[in-house]
């Protein structure tokens, strides 16, 4: 299988591990740099764009803070620096299994998942089905919160939430498909966000779980929110429910834990702490986001 | 490709996989820059690209193209990021000092373009998140590049903290995985893929392992394969079976897959707990079998019964019936001085930055080898009586890290040396870093009963131990065992067992057994404390017969620190916690050391058969002999088993060997000296011996050259944690640690290695958790992703105190601080969060989910 060569974070990995073997399509000559204003006033990012530029560009961080913030927590200054908005929207899952040389599952062409019978902590706490590793992407988490769009070379756009959506593979695009850009909608004024991910260490792990929300307050009424989070599924997963909960009502702590309360039921015994974790992570940075 | 390489044009045409570091160690020749996880988690690799720094392990080689790129040699040498490392003692072993020198010079260069003054430390630890320091250097690291920002070594040379910083900062110091030999040949290992089977072994061609076949696609190479299983059983997924070596590590890679290895399933178990019951499969089967299973104790193991895959150590008692009478009876009538619990620790992996590496060079006249060791002088006799070659020589120049895990002949030298000998060129076999995660050793897992009955004045009544350890197939856990030399000689009873399963074998690992012993017992005398509302220290102290360590509880006891702890249950989000815990260690020393001091081109070389794996050996000796000669040019050659005899690194024995033996060495060349100058004693050769301790040692005979002294190391450790009880989060905010072996011989070496040990003890007690598929036997935690070592924002602050009374029986009157300077860590790191949330951690390490699970809602 051929695989396009962005950052090399995540490939280069799997290709030292043996997971990656196929030929690979380097996109260092392709450009897709570029960072755009488009017709309607939002922006559009190339996908060879690092994450390090989206946490530090000033008018991206302008635009979308969710987005800045978390792109900035994630990984180290290094990985940052060279992973890419298009590598880490596609990025493989970093499951224990798969990224093991002596296990094949579903995710390497093989069948069947060999974490489920010993899942950990670290696993989904919402089970899709099949695979039970969360899905690495935090920077589609923030996307998702602003209903960004992913360009697709050769085919028509689509939603960067259309991107996943089923347990079974980390994302639903073809292997030659390839994700050219990003484009999201114009900025809203006077937005404010936050963005948290528990982990064990201080820093540089991937997370438990993790939050990112933002609110535009007019008034003394949230008018718009997003609020996504990370760390719990097969899949990046916006609230919607959260978001409408905020949605209309005068921002306060109440409101937040009222909003931030999670009635799913966990997969497995040992990821049930992760629900009251990621309801403490939507409140946190909710207020951050105030 | 072009690019400007450290300041020159350079031309390179890569392959389609390779990496940048690859083609810079290799295709040019800078081995400065360091391969460590491969994974872009260490950073060890890092280089500057464009003045951007960047993983080398993880960039494409390709995109080298057009850029300007800046290793660690292209640094220079009198940067002042590099000044600084050198004088704020910024290293240990050196192996990741490269990394944090590239890093630190782009956030250096940066950061003055538009600040004055000194950046704050968390932005100097933002800028170096993506660095691992397994030594936990990191507390000087930040000091350093604060020094260089504010200008400090903008106009004036550093003075060395230790001898060889200059080496280690400018990528010139050389350790085993930068040697390369004119003809060198690359091995891998072939390993089992199941976790128990019968195996028949076939090499393409001449089956019997005396092959000696051309590499694919290779025909004039020179490749070929030796057999490492001894019999056809393997007992471990990923025992070594077979060593291949071929022209390049790809070829040998290809050709490793020629070698056939027909399993026949054996019913395995992985999981200690289903191993210990009845009717599990049997993993030793017979007595020949047992004595094969490979052991996790420094020198012999003891005696002990066998039942299944339980092996028992005789238990050690004194008046063991009254001890378990008073604890029934405590029991029985819930007494406040009665704690009883179960605890359990992770096994923890060493993780030296720099694997284990060997090259092996065997020629008719002998063999040469290379190899990253911490125990030089042992490894050459090993391989005397293993190979029997004409003459040996081990060589180690610089080790990047050991920990306990390089103190014998691991596959990798036995493979290179095997396939060296075989093939007639110099082989080189240095493992992955899942190979090394998974097959080089750990400290083994552990389920400890405790049982004890403390009293407020009367001292400690009774205590019963019993811990069985996890170490794989290995054996020689003792954990238990160490309870006879604490608190006393009230009532005990403690057994050490090793319930033996179907995954890797554990190893020596810094203070063998201490670290989990004091996991369960330091927080056992914490519980007693808590239940008979006695200050924890105090208690102690009346326990606690050790003059050297309660003179530790009386510094303590008067620390703010100490006397400010939260008393009172608390109920916010964050909650603070304050903890103690006392540890002790055996002294030990070489007395057979010898230090050999030449004047050479005017100056004083000394050599001893040692090496330095980042403790700061070499700088003990050259601070020893400038007391004598205090204005001589002094030269200190370690890493070389021609020199005379010299320690191995291992039971915190260095210091006290080598020292005195330098100083007995200064004073017979002052001697012969008379008062002339060094330079008109060019030529002369002197040796220095270690003279004997006064009044004699705790076991009058060395064995392998260890000799048990008189007297135990002490340390108290002071924890401050602060724990998010709804993330469960615990961060180690400051730690106080006093430590009691009497004179300190290199004052920056000792405060960094306690420093480290604090770093490692946060590690083991908070993050560090090898995780083997209790199916399949594979270890999961085999990269630096999924093995969470302690990072420089997880360093808190840190004060060290010395206590030098006490030790005047040893000659030069200090020992050894290595071991006893961690293992009471992560049992302070329980007590404070106990301290914070009223949750007693029985298990570690305290992951976030086991804490949010056990706190009282």
């Amino acid at each position: 299988m051929t695989e396009y060569l962005a950052g090399g974070t995540d490939l280069m990995e799997r290709r030292l591990s043996g997971r990656s073997t196929g030929p690979i399509v380097d996109l260092y000559d392709r450009g897709l740099r570029s960072i755009e204003t488009t017709g309607d006033g939002g922006f559009r990012i190339g996908a060879m764009v690092t994450v390090d530029t989206l946490a530090t560009d000033p008018a991206l961080t302008a635009a979308y803070p969710a987005l800045a913030l978390t792109a900035g927590a994630l990984a180290t200054p290094q990985i940052r620096r060279a992973a890419t908005v298009g590598g880490v929207l596609l990025q493989r899952t970093r499951c224990r299994y798969y990224r093991n040389e002596h296990y094949e599952c579903l995710k390497t062409g093989g069948e069947g998942c060999p974490a489920r019978g010993n899942p950990g902590e670290r696993a989904v706490v919402l089970d899709l089905g099949p695979c039970v590793a969360p899905h690495p992407s935090s920077v589609a988490m923030a996307l998702l919160t602003y209903d960004a769009v992913a360009e697709i070379e050769n085919r028509p756009s689509t939603p960067v939430a259309a991107l996943y959506g089923d347990g079974a593979r980390d994302h639903l695009l073809d292997p030659s498909d390839l994700l050219t850009a990003v484009t999201l909608p114009p900025p809203v004024e006077g937005e404010r966000a936050g963005y948290k991910r528990a982990i064990g260490r201080a820093s540089a792990e991937w997370p438990l779980a993790e939050a990112v929300a933002h609110l535009t307050v007019r008034d003394g009424v949230v008018t718009r929110a997003g609020v996504a989070v990370g760390g719990v599924a097969a899949v990046p997963l916006r609230l919607p429910e959260v978001e409408a909960a905020l949605t209309g009502e005068a921002p306060s702590e109440e409101l937040f834990a009222r909003a931030a309360r999670l009635d799913w039921t966990p997969a497995f015994p040992e990821t049930a702490y992760k629900i009251g974790l990621t309801a403490t992570l939507i409140g946190d940075v909710l207020a951050q986001a105030l | 490709m072009r690019l400007t390489f450290n300041g020159s044009p350079r031309e390179h045409d890569p392959g389609p996989g390779d990496t940048a570091a690859d083609v810079i160690r290799t295709a040019f020749g800078a081995t400065g820059t360091k391969v460590s996880c491969g994974a872009g988690v260490c950073g060890a690799c890092t280089i500057l690209v464009d003045g951007e720094a960047r993983v080398s392990c993880l960039l494409p080689a390709a995109r080298l193209d057009g850029t300007e790129v800046t290793t660690v040699e292209g640094v220079g040498g009198d940067h002042p990021v590099q000044r600084a490392f050198v004088e704020c003692d910024a290293l240990q072993c050196g192996f990741c000092t490269p990394g944090f020198v590239t890093e630190a010079v782009a956030f250096h260069d940066r950061w003055r373009k538009d600040h004055e003054g000194t950046p704050f430390r968390e932005e100097v630890a933002d800028a170096l998140t993506g660095h691992l320091c397994r030594c936990g250097a990191y507390e000087n690291i930040l000091t350093a590049v604060q020094e260089a920002c504010a200008g400090t070594f903008d106009d004036r040379e550093p003075v060395p903290a230790r001898v060889e910083a200059p080496a280690k900062v400018t990528g010139a110091a050389e350790y085993t995985v930068d040697v390369t030999l004119p003809g060198m040949l690359h091995g891998v290992i072939v390993r089992s893929r199941l976790p128990h089977a019968r195996v028949m072994v076939t090499f393409p061609d001449a089956p019997g392992g005396s092959a000696s076949a051309p590499p694919p696609g290779k025909p004039s190479g020179v490749a070929g394969f030796v057999r490492l299983l001894h019999g056809d059983v393997v007992r471990y997924t990923g025992q070594p079976i077979a060593a291949v070596a071929a022209e390049t590590p790809a070829l040998a890679r290809e050709l490793a897959k020629t070698v056939t290895v027909d399993y026949v399933e054996l019913p395995s178990v992985v999981d200690p707990e289903e191993a210990r019951r009845d009717g599990a499969p049997v993993i030793f089967e017979d007595a020949a079998a047992q004595k094969s299973a490979p052991s996790s104790a420094e020198g012999a193991g003891f005696p002990a019964r066998w039942r299944g895959n339980v092996r028992s150590g005789y238990a050690s008692a004194w008046r063991g019936r009254t001890a378990r009478r008073r604890l029934d009876a405590a029991e029985e009538r819930n007494a406040p001085g009665y704690f009883a619990a179960t605890f359990t620790t992770s096994g923890q992996s060493h993780t030296a930055l720099e694997p284990h590496a060997s090259v092996a060079d065997w020629r008719p006249d002998g063999l040469t080898l290379y190899t990253s060791t911490q125990a030089l002088p042992h490894l050459k006799a090993a391989a005397a009586k293993r190979w029997n070659p004409p003459k040996v020589e081990v060589v180690a120049h610089h080790v990047g890290g050991g920990f306990g895990a390089k103190l014998g002949l691991g596959t990798d030298a036995v493979a290179a040396v095997e396939l060296s000998r075989k093939l007639g060129r110099p082989v080189r076999v240095a493992m992955s870093r899942a190979e090394e995660l998974t097959d080089t050793g750990y400290r083994p897992g552990t389920r400890s009963e405790l049982r004890m009955l403390g009293t407020p004045t009367g001292g400690l009544a009774a205590i019963t131990l019993d811990v069985s350890g996890h170490g794989g197939v290995s054996t020689g856990s003792m954990v238990a065992t160490l309870g006879l030399l604490m608190y006393g000689f009230g009532p005990r009873h403690v057994r050490d067992r090793d319930v033996i399963a179907n995954a890797p074998p554990a190893s020596p690992f810094r203070g063998p057994g201490g670290p989990p012993f004091a996991w369960a017992v330091e927080q056992g005398v914490d519980a007693i404390a808590h239940k008979l509302g006695a200050d924890p220290l105090k208690l102690r102290r009346t326990w606690d017969g050790n003059r050297r360590r309660r003179a530790l509880y009386e510094i303590a006891g008067d620390l703010p620190l100490w006397r400010d702890r939260p008393t009172a249950p608390q109920t916010g989000r964050y909650r603070r916690g304050v903890g103690a815990a006392a540890a002790n260690w055996i002294y030990t020393a070489d007395l057979d050391t010898k230090v050999e001091l030449t004047v050479r081109d005017g100056r004083i070389v000394a050599r001893t058969a040692t090496q330095d794996i980042g403790t700061g050996v070499r700088t003990v000796i050259r601070n020893t002999i400038r007391e004598v000669f205090p204005d001589a040019d002094i030269v200190v050659e370690l890493g070389h088993s021609d020199a005379p005899h010299g320690p191995v690194a291992g039971g915190s024995r260095s210091t006290a060997s080598v020292g005195p033996a330098a100083r007995d060495a200064a004073g017979k060349l002052a001697a012969h000296l008379g008062g002339k100058p060094v330079a008109e004693a060019e030529g002369t050769t002197v040796v220095g011996e270690r003279p004997k301790d006064r009044r004699g040692s705790a076991v009058p005979v060395s064995m392998d050259h260890l000799r048990i002294g008189r007297g135990l190391a002490g340390a108290v450790h002071i924890t401050e944690v602060e724990v998010d009880t709804l993330l469960g989060h615990t961060r180690v905010t400051r730690v106080w640690g006093g430590v009691a072996v009497g004179a300190i011989y290199n004052r920056a070496a000792a405060l960094n290695q306690c420093e480290g040990g604090i770093v490692q003890g946060i590690g083991y007690a908070l993050y560090e958790e090898r995780l083997t598929d209790p199916r399949t036997g594979v270890v999961l935690s085999a990269n630096l992703e999924d093995y969470r070592l302690p990072g420089v924002k997880d360093t808190p602050e840190m004060t060290i105190h010395f206590h030098e009374d006490g030790w005047d029986h040893v000659p030069g009157g200090g020992i050894g601080l290595g071991e006893v300077c961690t293992v009471s860590v992560a049992a302070s790191v329980g007590n404070a969060v106990f301290n914070a949330t009223g949750f007693r951690p029985l298990d570690l390490p305290i992951r976030p989910d086991r804490l949010l699970e056990g706190m009282p809602r």
